[in-house]
């Protein structure tokens, strides 16, 4: 997995006083930022903790696949776990249907399976083009504290009726509604989490799905959707909160895509993948098993003027025993020797793996 | 379409996409089919509406009639006043009354509650020419979300239309097929043949892709089943040869009680007689010499 290396530089801060605990599901990072997680912890690792509190994450659908619900769908159910607010707006007529299909917390089991004893791995040599599985072990440190930040979900479970009839939750149709109606609920929604320097006690999360949907009303007044768009990111940025805005890019002109991929702190995308498509399976291993690409563009960076460089930005996604979402870098499969392809794949790929240039 | 919408999910709908002139005909290819698996009940939708825009009433009514009775058929005539110079209520520019009359037909179809009924609409262009994009995204995403409609498609020649609204109608729906002239410089009246992409959005998010040929014939339309066949490792057509040889072999039941005496092969005779034998060494004197025995003579019960 590819893990966003943090780097230190020679100033330290002067930190006087202890630094303010957080309320659950809130984690410190470099740079005074605090993280929130995205429900999916391999999602977390590649951008370097999770969503920094004040971003806008901006998620750009496939219209051939739903992957961007999963994507929501972990969002929002962490949120609700760890007793964040939550605002959902969708153009269908009744969002709380969706609130059904959120899942539930994963059982722990895990956990054990994972440990290793690590005085066993120092002996062992490694070749090089292995070590990247290897290099995950070592940020297992703190198990413990997982799950009081993120969860894994189990897709095949729905959430308990609890969370989701709480007080925290509020939804709302885009269909009908205008963008300044749209806009009003938005602000009330945040200014329940003002940014200040103290301790935040809880943060929270906006997520509205299919913005530009054709069957809202307003889907063809571009300038106001940027406009909203524009204002919701200043929303935001003064208050504890991530927002995720999914939407097609083919329905928007192209010019428009562009100026919407600008707006977002965090820029991702998700691709559907063909079925039995011979020359990716070929390609790739594990091809079986994906579901979809997902691309990573842009990540944010509010604190810093340090870019973050990924070592993959395209990743499978896959989903474990049907349950699980993970998120795996894009191997090359082995090539026999004959033939020598070129590394000239639509996704990017991490691993070094050579081409067949053993003839023996 | 044939099998319809889950519980809870949105219906699925199909958009044929073309910019040939032939694909009426496949439009009437699909829409007989699918009557005919719902008279026929291998379908979960029990009736069907046909929205018709394009085409009078009388064309769908000789076209799925063909013997059967039609009281599983409703259309909606959209065809002969689309204004509503004539008659107010024949007006079609308002989405939301044409979604209330589809609904109703429907229910008046099939009755109320659980049963499900397709919908077929002739021409999404001229619903297009009557209403913006977003008041037609609206009524059939609102069909799709309902639950007493099992599967629900439509027209769409689309070079009539800016791409825009295209891709609109193609993200509103799971299954796009879009038809292909077979040569693009032959693009005459007299052309004849064609090929069918199809483009599945399945459950689990991957797309599967398929094509066919398709020739158009004076009786009708002729799907050459070239690419529907799963691409498997094994080869699943016959030659003619195959097929002729296939054709030749006795089955084994087949050729008994013709008068002959049953010859059953069991392996220990060869066919012929006398033309080959098998000679076995046993590989050791030792062996007791019971292994050709019955196993179950040791048994003492």
């Amino acid at each position: 997995m590819a893990a966003a290396k943090t780097r230190t530089s020679t100033f330290s801060r002067n930190l006087s006083t202890a630094p303010p605990s957080h309320g659950p599901g809130l984690k410190c990072g470099p740079n005074g930022t605090v993280f929130l997680s995205s429900g999916i912890p391999d999602l977390d690792k590649i951008l370097g903790g999770g969503f920094p509190l004040g971003s806008l994450v901006m998620v750009m659908e496939d219209a051939e696949a739903p992957h961007h619900m999963l994507l929501l769908r972990n969002f929002m159910a962490q949120g609700l776990v760890l007793g964040q607010h939550l605002l959902y707006s969708s153009p269908a007529r009744d969002p709380r249907g969706f609130l059904g299909t959120l899942p539930s917390p994963a059982a722990s089991k895990d956990d054990k399976s994972r440990e290793r004893d690590p005085d066993q791995e120092k002996g062992l040599r490694i070749a090089w083009q292995y070590k990247k599985y290897f290099g995950e072990n070592q940020l297992d440190g703190q198990r413990d504290g997982k799950h009081e930040y993120s969860n894994e979900f189990d897709l095949r479970k729905p959430l308990e009726r609890h969370f989701i009839n709480g007080p925290r939750i509020d939804c709302v149709s885009i269909q009908d509604s205008d963008l300044s109606t749209l806009r009003d609920r938005c602000a009330t929604f945040l200014s329940q989490f003002p940014r200040n320097d103290g301790s935040i006690s809880c943060a929270g999360r906006i997520a509205i799905q299919s913005f530009c949907a054709p069957q809202c009303a307003y889907s063809n007044m571009e300038w106001d959707m940027l406009s909203f768009i524009r204002s919701l990111k200043s929303m935001v940025r003064s208050s504890n909160s991530v927002a995720i805005v999914t939407f097609p890019p083919s329905l928007l002109s192209p010019s428009f895509c562009k100026r919407w991929q600008h707006m977002a702190d965090t820029l991702l995308s998700v691709k559907a993948i063909q079925d039995e498509d011979k020359e990716l399976a070929q390609l790739l291993t594990g091809y079986q098993d994906m579901v979809g690409f997902l691309n990573v563009h842009k990540v944010a960076r509010i604190n810093t003027q340090v870019p973050v460089i990924l070592e993959a930005t395209t990743f499978s996604i896959k989903l474990q025993k049907r349950r699980y979402l993970v998120l795996e870098c894009l191997n090359q499969a082995p090539v026999d020797g004959s033939s020598g392809t070129s590394y000239g794949t639509s996704g990017g790929c991490s691993s070094s793996s050579k081409t067949g240039n053993l003839d023996f | 379409l044939r099998d319809g919408a889950l519980e809870g999910e949105l219906a699925p709908a199909l958009t044929i996409k073309d910019s040939v002139p032939f694909a009426l005909q496949v439009f009437s290819h699909v829409i007989s089919q699918l009557f005919s698996s719902i008279l026929a009940g291998k379908s979960q939708s029990r009736g069907l509406v046909v929205v018709s825009f394009s085409r009078s009433p009388s064309f769908y009514l000789d076209l799925l009639k063909k013997g059967t009775d039609v009281a599983s058929i409703q259309i909606l005539d959209c065809y002969s006043d689309p204004l509503g110079w004539k008659d107010q209520l024949r007006e079609v520019k308002h989405m939301d009354k044409l979604y209330n009359s589809i609904i109703e037909l429907g229910k008046g179809l099939v009755g109320g509650g659980k049963i499900r009924f397709s919908i077929a609409i002739d021409s999404a262009d001229e619903m297009l020419r009557h209403a913006p994009v977003s008041s037609v995204a609206r009524l059939l995403s609102n069909l799709r979300s309902h639950d007493q409609i099992s599967s629900i498609f439509w027209l769409l020649h689309s070079d009539l239309h800016e791409a825009r609204v295209t891709a609109v109608l193609e993200y509103l729906s799971s299954i796009v097929a879009s038809l292909e002239p077979e040569n693009f410089s032959l693009i005459k009246h007299n052309s004849k043949k064609g090929k069918f992409h199809v483009r599945f959005k399945k459950r689990n998010g991957r797309v599967r892709v398929m094509s066919e040929e398709v020739h158009i014939e004076q009786s009708g339309i002729n799907f050459i089943n070239q690419g529907l066949v799963p691409k498997v490792q094994f080869s699943l057509q016959l030659s003619e040869k195959e097929r002729i040889d296939k054709a030749n072999v006795v089955l084994p039941f087949e050729h008994q009680g013709n008068g002959k005496p049953i010859q059953i092969y069991d392996g220990r005779r060869s066919l012929v007689d006398g033309s080959g034998e098998i000679i076995y060494y046993r590989d050791s004197d030792d062996e007791m010499p019971d292994s050709d025995e019955d196993p179950d003579d040791d048994l003492d019960i």
